[in-house]
């Protein structure tokens, strides 16, 4: 049956020809000359006789074959570090200077105590809400390292290690977490909807891969501004199921952007594993069929995220065109506060990646190596981080949230006469009903 | 999509040439000679295509801002847009098909003029076409995109509600997409059924943070467009398309604004209040005309131009004057935004009202084809509404 479907594909409509006859004819001017010598040949203004379809470039072929997607020996995994954090290959230890590298697991460890203090936080009922960056902060740091620090960035909501990378402080992670004065967002979103204009990161949105479209329009418009600007894109696997990824692949390709496309592969989209996700070869394999050059590598291994994003970068600024980025790792955490993951994964599972291949580990072991990093430093910077982190967190804790007069602004750039007079209206209502509010914790 | 697109097209510009120039290329390519008798020469109203029913009628030439030029309604968007890009050096104007002009013309020249990387197709994507031009205004240039018909608009509405309309409040106004605007041709055309008909400012109207626009008239568009484009906060613009080419008048070549979120009463008068906007405020003028001569009648008759935020005042104003409001468009009757009209303004004006609101609008239905004649809220349902208004 599709040996038939598919001949009538090529002959067209096969009413009143019959099926048997589809079947012994074989498709191209040399199968109708056989069949009928005597009908002349309409022949095209080229001797050669090539497709000549618009719609791609091509040669023709003669056997029915249709192509196997490869899931079984997919796209490499490019690693610069074994899972004991030893260099594979020399040749591709990108030889960051010491202090990048103490900066680089400075960063990741800070982000995982900062995690430990808030995920805690939210189970004692002080933040509503929390995610945490488990297993994950080698992509985070790897990227950022390897970017300018103008790009812009589009993250998903797991990316909080690229903010910190770019030294957005301690203070103002908690003070959006908390929602209270210090925070730029004015309160006005969930925890983790980190934003920075200062530091490049777009304020970050709970609708999967609505970013992606917008990174493209970013790098575009940096692509007309001759801006040098690389702009990052970061979602997870489960995100680019979205066909807000699939629009941002086909324009990135198409209109010529300069952009990376850095997907984190971390096995899970809450309780969704890869297998029921998608079928084909993870994203990276997505890649080429939007014509875009695509690579994947180990997420866990800071080096390779760190050198693939680099030349990415330099390649996609350099030539006008997008990149894709397929880092494979493990979320070791729960999805969010809202999620216990022992309902859908083995905890052998989880402390595998854990104790087995974590990117702070293998980091850590490569510091060892050179002697930038030892038992002693670790202890001491264990107890520095865990005293910033706690000194942050109980400053945060203690001021007061935004007066709820900023519940109304910035809809639009002006406020317009009918949400005037509903703030108007909301004033007068606590005047006589202030009591039934929370109101000393707020700002007047 | 597309091959419809274009089929629509060129029905309008047959309708623009006539129906006698239709019979006349057929009877020359020889095929239909002597089969087909021309519609005119039948004379039975029943098997001819219906004529508008509407009548343009153009505002007076506006000296105030210059030399003016005879424009449709297509004519003053590309005045427009060409304006934008001329003032402006990091706008764009992008989406399906408007690199070779676009399926409605709006678009002709300005490739040529401005560039391949300002002018350009994308693909056929509307959620794509639309958090594209969010991105680019979250630099600061200017992204003007456009859907290709309002009906096609919905693959975008998350990006649309949830990104763009929030995107200034959600980041404490860090970041913001005010330079965006997105274009599209909007409302009945005659012919063109459920998906070529649509109005869907309702849908959009419930979305604080975006600004949706809708004109009557070339003069209008162009100022409107250009308000638009230049306004800090993200706008819809919909183009009545049964009036790209109905509507002539005197429009200004240089750049003019008119401001976003006042309705302008177009007619004042002392007895009703009827509100409109795009292709429906020329069916409420005429059915104006109709109750001055038939009920000795005097309405006063406002468009309402900006959908959201909209302009409360005026139509309160003018109810409070009147004492009767009568509201009316294309869009299905129930949820559409005559609703939010009627409910605001009998909480406002509820002691002057003589009458209940009346809503004249399209039937709870989708927008049908050969049923468009009796589904459109015609001048004889306004008239109809007005008089037991009147005789309440």
């Amino acid at each position: 049956m599709a040996v038939a479907a598919a001949a009538a594909r090529v002959w067209g409509s096969s009413r009143g020809l019959g099926r048997v006859g589809l079947l012994l004819r074989r498709p191209g001017a040399r199968g109708l000359a056989r069949s009928h010598p005597q009908r002349q040949q309409q022949h095209f203004s080229s001797l050669d006789d090539k497709p000549q379809f618009p719609g791609a470039s091509a040669e023709f072929i003669d056997k029915l074959e249709f192509i196997q997607p490869n899931v079984i020996s997919g796209i490499p995994i490019y690693r610069v570090m074994d899972r004991q954090g030893q260099i594979i290959n020399p040749s591709e230890d990108p030889h960051l200077p010491q202090e990048k590298v103490l900066k680089f697991y400075k960063t990741m460890t800070l982000l995982n105590t900062m995690d430990r203090i808030l995920y805690e936080s939210q189970r004692q009922g002080r933040i509503s809400f929390y995610m945490t960056n488990y297993g994950e902060e080698g992509t985070h740091v790897g990227s950022a390292a390897a970017l300018d620090s103008t790009d812009l960035v589009f993250g998903q909501y797991r990316e909080a290690g690229v903010l910190m990378y770019r030294n957005y402080p301690l203070e103002l992670f908690m003070a959006q977490c908390y929602g209270n004065v210090s925070d730029l967002g004015k309160g006005r979103q969930m925890p983790v909807h980190y934003g920075c204009r200062e530091r490049h990161f777009v304020t970050i949105s709970s609708p999967l891969a609505t970013q992606i479209p917008q990174a493209v329009g970013a790098a575009y418009a940096a692509k007309r501004a001759n801006a040098n600007r690389v702009i990052i894109c970061y979602f997870g696997e489960g995100a680019a199921s979205e066909g807000d990824a699939h629009a941002g692949f086909n324009f990135a390709a198409t209109l010529e952007c300069p952009i990376i496309f850095f997907c984190r592969n971390n096995g899970y989209a809450i309780s969704t594993p890869t297998s029921e996700q998608y079928r084909g070869d993870g994203i990276a394999a997505r890649g080429p069929g939007y014509g875009i050059l695509s690579i994947r590598v180990d997420g866990n291994d800071v080096f390779a995220v760190y050198n693939a994003t680099k030349e990415a970068r330099r390649r996609a600024v350099a030539e006008n065109q997008p990149f894709l980025i397929e880092a494979m790792t493990y979320r070791i955490g729960h999805h969010s506060t809202s999620d216990d993951s022992s309902a859908y994964r083995s905890v052998d599972e989880v402390n595998y990646w854990d104790k087995q291949d974590h990117p702070i580990s293998r980091l850590r072991h490569y510091l060892q190596s050179c002697g930038w990093w030892d038992d002693e430093q670790e202890k001491a910077w264990r107890k520095q981080s865990r005293k910033k982190v706690m000194e942050a967190f109980e400053q945060a804790e203690r001021k007061l949230k935004p007066s709820p007069s900023l519940l109304f602004s910035d809809v639009y750039q002006e406020m317009p006469t009918q949400l005037r007079k509903q703030q108007e209206s909301l004033a007068r209502h606590l005047q006589a009903y202030g009591e039934h509010y929370p109101l000393d914790h707020f700002e007047k | 999509m597309a091959a419809t697109a274009v089929t629509v097209g060129r029905l309008l510009r047959l309708r623009a040439a006539g129906a006698e120039g239709h019979w006349r290329r057929l009877r020359g390519a020889g095929l239909l000679r002597g089969f087909l008798q021309p519609a005119s020469a039948d004379g039975d109203a029943a098997q001819r295509r219906q004529v508008a029913h509407f009548t343009f009628q153009p505002d007076p030439e506006p000296l105030e801002y210059g030399q003016t030029q005879k424009m449709n309604l297509f004519q003053a968007v590309t005045s427009a847009l060409d304006n934008s890009l001329a003032k402006d050096p990091t706008a764009v104007i992008f989406g399906e098909d408007v690199a070779f002009g676009g399926v409605f013309r709006c678009t002709v020249g300005l490739r040529d003029k401005y560039g391949k990387d300002r002018v350009f197709n994308t693909p056929l994507c509307e959620q794509g076409i639309v958090g594209f031009g969010i991105g680019i205004a979250v630099t600061g240039a200017t992204a003007i995109a456009e859907i290709q018909f309002a009906d096609y608009i919905f693959p975008a509405f998350d990006q649309i509600v949830n990104e763009a309309a929030k995107y200034r409040y959600r980041s404490g106004d860090l970041f913001n997409c005010g330079s965006l605007t997105i274009r599209s041709p909007w409302g009945c055309v005659g012919h063109g059924a459920l998906y070529h008909s649509q109005s869907p400012e309702a849908f959009f109207a419930h979305c604080p943070g975006i600004k949706v626009v809708i004109p009557r008239s070339p003069f209008q568009a162009k100022g409107l467009l250009l308000s638009c484009i230049e306004d800090k906060n993200p706008c819809i613009f919909f183009e009545p398309k049964i009036l790209y080419r109905a509507a002539v008048e005197q429009v200004p070549i240089e750049p003019y604004n008119i401001p976003l979120s006042q309705a302008e009463v177009i007619q004042e008068g002392s007895d009703v209040t009827l509100v409109a906007w795009g292709t429906q405020v020329h069916v409420v003028r005429e059915v104006a005309s109709m109750a001055h001569e038939k009920l000795g009648v005097s309405c006063e008759v406002i468009d309402l131009r900006t959908i959201i935020p909209w302009d409360v005042d005026t139509v309160c104003k003018s109810v409070i004057k009147t004492g009767r409001l009568l509201v009316s468009h294309e869009a299905p009757l129930t949820g559409g935004f005559a609703s939010e009209i009627s409910s605001t303004v009998q909480e406002e004006c509820f002691l002057n009202l003589e009458a209940p609101i009346s809503r004249v609008c399209g039937y709870d239905t989708p927008f049908p084809h050969i049923f468009e004649q009796f589904y459109i809220p015609d001048k004889w349902k306004c008239y109809d509404a007005l008089r037991k208004m009147i005789n309440y």
